[in-house]
């Protein structure tokens, strides 16, 4: 078969994909329509566990940085942002913000969801970013609508017992002032029960991501980008507990029928922060064509694992608010340098990784300010070649492609050499 | 103005133990207390003038701060210090220390690094004061245990007298400037000169500065200098662009920068136990963006700067990359938009020396603006 033929048979659509794109719909018109309907509704940062959420009759949450991605990847992104560049808000920061108040002080006008529904409570933490809590601060002054700060300390080694407890009795803060302010009562009962969903979700996303360990890999990295969307949006739900098993056995039954996305697979690389949303397309076509595939990235290996870790973390039936505190640094950025290290060492190991891509992302600092270090790190230290991109994962006016693409493919050259000095004469 | 690598130096040659203190709002006091010598390493550009170790380590969209932060301490001069204090005022500054120590490695050098998690969660939201307590405590048994010092409360006490006297006599320097017999150039440099020797050399200068230009009682009322503005941002302007200020005929009457009134303005009243002290610090801590439990105290205390000082205009000095300050600023501008305030917003980057000149005209238009108000009498409060 041609390769090109090869390459269009790797890239259909797959049932996931047709799946998760319904799935997305619907998360918004529910959102849209409960809210409608009078429901309470939470804006949240990404980290926050929604499964707490579940413990209420009818609490809703939308997700700013979900949305934000989501139009940056329909091509909406650079006008929200400008939007928001209008009022006066620097192009210096991060294009989820802007484009989120882009969209918010807009009416939601230009948005593949018709933005989102307006708020009863805003909820940020600062693991994960903590000028989300200044972005969040904007609404919570315009609209004068309460603002919910987690606070959660920075991971420089794993978690500690005294952070631990720090961070549940917030939780339970948290819990009493949405019972306050919707008047609906809590039932830890059912968040148990969000958790044994969100262990199943979790469970089956991770077996999805070990696909990558086959060779080809059963999966690119644009794939995990794209179906991380409804943990966040659906997060202790039985539909995404099952969305994510499906994903998973169709991948694995692909990979049993030697179908895989690049099937002409040289290069196994590794990606180090958010996904360019404006690029999904263009940066998988154009890396399938050299043969380099995308296998894993630091940005969705962390889903379900500890500080640190590669391995899912699972929930064991115990007290819902110790378990959710426990696993709420999953996401890379709560994570010191060290903690980041461990986890992509084993990530590189795990998976036969050739090269890593450090995505240096302005949009990003708290993710992209160790990479310099890790990227030193991860070459002199396991002898795999790495290069450093320049990005920003919502607004393609900061982003060129031909500059980035030199990178790459010198990057393959790199991993040529190397393979060339190992190969015995 | 005076090379601080000079009093690092003299510091190690007197054999003080040196910490350095990430900014912004480090317990000087205790530091202090243990026998310290505590140096806030601020505004660090006009010693270190470039940033080529450091740009080994951070990209080029670091703030400034944390950019030459980094270079003093990968720099000769880094290493006369004895250790490093740190908390998570923001996301650059939080991902340094391990930064920090793959290049100190690079050299040979280690640093021991001392780590607090503060609180950013509203008072009234989270009861975090246990919390805090716990890691004021921690933080005081690593420091014995690495100096080789016993914490006393009653030198605690003298060390929270010395620095509420210093913060006294900084103010009483800000009235000075307010009434026009100082220059807010003067007063930046004296602020920032201080933060890298100890505090009762720096309580002596400031001392004799004040014996030679004493106040009067009624210069605590505001004075009646035209062209009246106040400043806003984590660092003062650089003293260039202060100069083109002053020489349109602007005063600074008051401020609201990080390394100067937002650090300067509390000291709390003495207790028994330092964990509680420092509760009272950072829970009465004048607003600054960084502490983000402050939001909701910001807007009222820019407004009673304004009235207090009877400013005509605000000058926001927007540090590059530093998204704290830049979320606000859009708000801050619209309330002073409504209060009549004139704004002006200027962005200071790494090389802004080299584009000094782009200022001077738009300093000189606010400056006419302010002025063309004064005749007319529209930004009376």
């Amino acid at each position: 078969m041609p390769n090109e033929d090869k390459l269009k048979a790797g890239h259909k659509k797959t049932e996931a994909g047709k799946r998760l794109s319904k799935m997305m719909i619907n998360d918004y018109m529910r959102l849209h329509q409960k809210a409608g309907e009078g429901a309470f509704v939470v804006w949240i940062a990404i980290v926050v566990p929604a499964e707490l959420f579940s413990g209420f009759e009818n609490v809703v949450y939308g997700v700013p940085e979900s949305h934000a991605a989501m139009s940056a990847g329909k091509g909406v992104g650079p006008l929200q942002c400008e939007k928001a560049e209008r009022l006066g808000y620097s192009m210096d920061l991060c294009s989820y913000a802007r484009i989120d108040l882009g969209t918010a002080f807009d009416g939601g006008k230009d948005s593949p969801t018709f933005g989102l529904p307006k708020p009863h409570l805003l909820i940020s933490d600062n693991n994960n970013c903590s000028l989300l809590v200044k972005w969040f601060d904007v609404y919570h002054r315009t609209w004068d609508v309460p603002h919910f700060i987690l606070d959660i300390p920075f991971c420089y080694e794993q978690q500690t017992a005294r952070d631990l407890n720090y961070i549940s009795s917030q939780y339970r803060d948290l819990i009493r002032t949405i019972e306050t302010l919707s008047g609906q009562k809590f039932n830890i009962d059912r968040v148990r029960e969000a958790l044994e969903h969100t262990k199943g979700a979790l469970t089956n996303w991770k077996r999805f991501l070990k696909t990558a360990a086959s060779r080809p890999a059963g999966l690119t990295v644009f794939d995990s980008f794209v179906q991380m969307a409804p943990f966040l949006t659906s997060r202790g739900t039985k539909a995404l507990a099952e969305h994510y098993r499906l994903l998973a056995d169709e991948t694995e039954e692909n990979v049993a029928k030697g179908i895989f996305p690049v099937p002409n697979e040289k290069y196994r690389l590794l990606w180090d922060n958010i996904a360019p949303w404006h690029q999904l397309n263009k940066m998988s076509s154009r890396l399938a064509a050299l043969n380099a595939n995308l296998i894993a990235a630091s940005y969705t290996y962390c889903m379900g694992s500890l500080e640190g870790e590669f391995d899912l973390y699972p929930y064991d039936g115990g007290d819902p608010l110790t378990y959710l505190a426990r696993i709420q640094n999953f996401s890379i950025c709560p994570h010191g340098l060290e903690l980041r290290y461990q986890a992509m060492q084993r990530a590189i190991e795990t998976l036969g990784i050739d090269g890593v891509i450090f995505a240096s992302n302005r949009s990003c600092k708290v993710y992209s300010l160790m990479q310099m270090d890790m990227l030193k790190r991860v070459t002199e230290r396991l002898g795999i070649p790495s290069v450093m991109i320049d990005v920003d994962h919502a607004d393609i006016r900061k982003y060129s492609e031909e500059s980035v693409f030199t990178r790459i493919e010198a990057l393959l050259e790199v991993i040529d050499a190397k393979r060339g000095a190992q190969t015995p004469r | 103005m005076k090379n601080i690598n000079n009093d690092m130096k003299d510091n190690k040659a007197k054999g003080r133990k040196v910490i350095g203190c990430f900014p912004l709002y480090p317990p000087l006091e205790l530091f202090h207390s243990l026998g310290l010598v505590p140096v806030t390493l601020w505004g660090l550009k006009d010693s270190i003038p470039t940033t080529g170790k450091s740009d080994r380590h951070l990209q080029p969209y670091a703030c400034s701060v944390a950019r030459h932060l980094t270079e003093f301490l990968l720099s000769e001069n880094g290493a006369a210090l004895d250790g490093l204090f740190m908390y998570n005022a923001c996301d650059t500054l939080r991902n340094l220390p391990e930064i920090i120590n793959c290049g100190l490695a690079d050299t040979g050098r280690s640093l021991p690094i001392f780590k607090i998690h503060l609180p950013m969660a509203p008072r009234e939201q989270t009861e975090s004061r246990a919390y805090l307590r716990a890691r004021i405590k921690m933080l005081i048994n690593e420091l014995e245990e690495a100096y080789q010092v016993t914490f006393s409360i009653e030198k605690f006490r003298q060390s929270v007298s010395l620095y509420r006297e210093m913060r006294k006599l900084c103010k009483a320097l800000e009235t000075l400037v307010a009434n026009g017999r100082m220059s807010y150039n003067e007063f930046s440099r004296i602020i920032r000169d201080g933060w890298f020797v100890p505090a009762e050399d720096q309580l002596l200068a400031l001392q004799k500065i004040l014996q030679d230009r004493p106040l009067s009682k009624r210069e605590h009322v505001p004075s009646a200098v035209q062209s009246r503005i106040v400043v806003s941002g984590i660092l003062p302007p650089p003293l260039h662009m202060i100069q083109a200020f002053e020489n349109a005929g602007l005063t600074f009457v008051g401020n609201d920068i990080a390394s100067q009134n937002r650090a300067l303005f509390y000291t709390p009243a003495m207790v028994d136990d330092p964990a509680d002290y420092y509760v009272d610090f950072y829970n009465h801590h004048y607003p600054c963006t960084t502490l983000l439990y402050t939001a909701d105290r910001r807007v009222a205390a820019i407004r009673e700067l304004i009235l207090s000082t009877r400013a005509q205009g605000v000058v926001f000095i927007g540090e590059k990359f530093c998204e704290f300050e830049y979320f606000e600023i859009p708000h801050l501008e619209k309330i002073l938009k409504d209060m009549g305030v004139p704004t002006l917003f200027l962005e200071v980057s790494i090389d802004d020396n080299d584009y000094s000149e782009a200022y001077v005209t738009r300093i000189e238009t606010f400056a006419e603006l302010i002025g063309s108000a004064n005749q007319g009498g529209r930004y009376a409060e």
